[in-house]
């Protein structure tokens, strides 16, 4: 290399590369080789507090962006799972919560994504069991419900749980902080398939919830949940 | 004005006690700053959106470090989330470039209040900027506004890639010179 190429150029090797790190400038081995090299030695570290101190005097030229809607929420169900299983997605659901706490008893769903297999040996429900709540007083309501993104179907099974007279259990999904949306009413003694549309498919993913309310027999007639939540949980992929 | 600063920095010990409404704020009154920071350097609105929940999650976990620092607030903030953008840039660079998907980004002007809190720092390295040659203080900023690697700057400024080092270092050198002063 002639002295024109060479990087070093007679400068301090060493003040050089700090300067290219603080900057961001190097890659791969070379980043990772030279922030060991910081670490190891005193001088080298406080040029790099000093360029990283006076490059942000370079801050205010970033125009600020507004970021887009949901990130805080997301990242609080993330941070701030509000118990085990039922996901900080339950804290934002603050209209449910207030209908929640008549009746019905314990109640769990179990929600398992099934991508590939639509059948599911029930030796492996353990593991597929995503989330469970529990309401105070005991009654045993358990559902577990089966995403299968082939066919846009779900299956869902009662595991235990009675009907309850003049009433009916409706189930609904919840995307973020939209509003539930109703799949409608179902059965607690025996198995049900429910077929999705094509706009809720599209919203079916990791993370949505679904969630059982007790309704007034036919359902809600509003097409916004009226009754307490009796079992909730978030799907994840298996 | 310094008092926005020392608030930032009061919910920053906030969080880092673990206290969400202190997070939620933290989040609603610097998050537009961030996703700038992100947007920018990555130039892309979906991974810059993800960059911004990364950074807000390694600020949860990494608030009790920030008294250690010696930045004001916002600079610390600043420096996670373009620390962390740029590592997304590494990652990300093997797969090769193309700087035609720049995202051209206005520039509105920085708000007031960042202005006045970094007026001091900002003078300092406006005024040793402005002492090197004009593409070379461009190329600095570049580097660490844009996140531009070597690669880019040589392309931009239409020069092999070790001219472009050869540089660029020292220019930096005698940045350096003007920033220790």
């Amino acid at each position: 290399m002639s002295t024109e190429d060479d990087t070093n150029g007679g400068i301090d090797e060493g003040s050089a590369l700090v300067a290219e790190f603080a900057l961001g400038l190097l890659a791969g081995a070379e980043h990772d080789r030279v922030r060991a090299m910081i670490a190891a030695e005193p001088r080298l570290r406080a040029e790099l507090r000093l360029w990283q101190v006076r490059l942000a005097g370079l801050d205010g030229e970033v125009a600020e962006q507004p970021a887009p809607a949901g990130i805080l929420e997301r990242l609080e169900t993330r941070l701030f799972p509000a118990a085990p299983g039922a996901g900080g997605l339950w804290n934002s659901l603050a209209f449910w919560r207030s209908l929640a706490g008549a009746g019905v008893a314990v109640a769990v769903l179990a929600v398992g994504f099934n991508l590939l297999q639509p059948r599911v040996d029930p030796q492996e429900f353990a593991s597929q069991l995503v989330a469970a709540l529990q309401s105070q007083e005991g009654s045993g309501v358990e559902f577990v419900a089966l995403y299968d993104q082939a066919t846009g179907s779900v299956r869902l099974t009662a595991l235990s749980g009675e009907a309850i007279p003049d009433r009916d259990f409706e189930l609904w999904y919840i995307k973020g902080d939209e509003p539930a949306v109703s799949m409608g009413v179902i059965p607690v003694d025996q198995k049900t398939e429910i077929v999705l549309p094509q706009e809720a498919r599209a919203k079916f993913g990791e993370g949505i919830v679904l969630a059982v309310t007790l309704e007034q027999k036919g359902g809600s007639p509003t097409g916004v949940a009226q009754g307490p939540i009796v079992a909730v949980g978030s799907a994840t992929s298996i | 004005m310094q008092s926005a600063a020392s608030e930032i920095a009061s919910l920053i010990s906030r969080v880092a006690l673990r206290d969400r409404a202190a997070f939620r704020d933290l989040y609603t009154r610097t998050s537009a700053k961030l996703f700038g920071v992100c947007l920018r350097i990555l130039r892309d609105r979906a991974e810059a959106e993800e960059a911004l929940q990364e950074v807000y999650v390694k600020v949860w976990q990494r608030a009790d470090r920030y008294a250690q620092g010696g930045f004001s607030p916002i600079s610390w903030l600043v420096a996670v989330a373009r620390n962390h953008c740029l590592d997304v840039l590494r990652a990300r660079r093997p797969a090769g470039d193309d700087l035609d998907l720049a995202l051209d980004i206005a520039d509105a002007g920085p708000d007031p209040e960042q202005a006045a809190v970094a007026s001091g720092e900002r003078a300092q390295i406006d005024g040793c900027l402005d002492q090197l040659e004009a593409d070379k203080a461009d190329a600095v900023r570049g580097a660490y506004l844009d996140g531009f690697s070597y690669e880019e700057l040589a392309t931009r400024y239409s020069v092999p890639l070790n001219t472009m080092r050869t540089w660029l270092r020292r220019s930096l050198i005698r940045l350096k010179d003007c920033l220790s002063a």
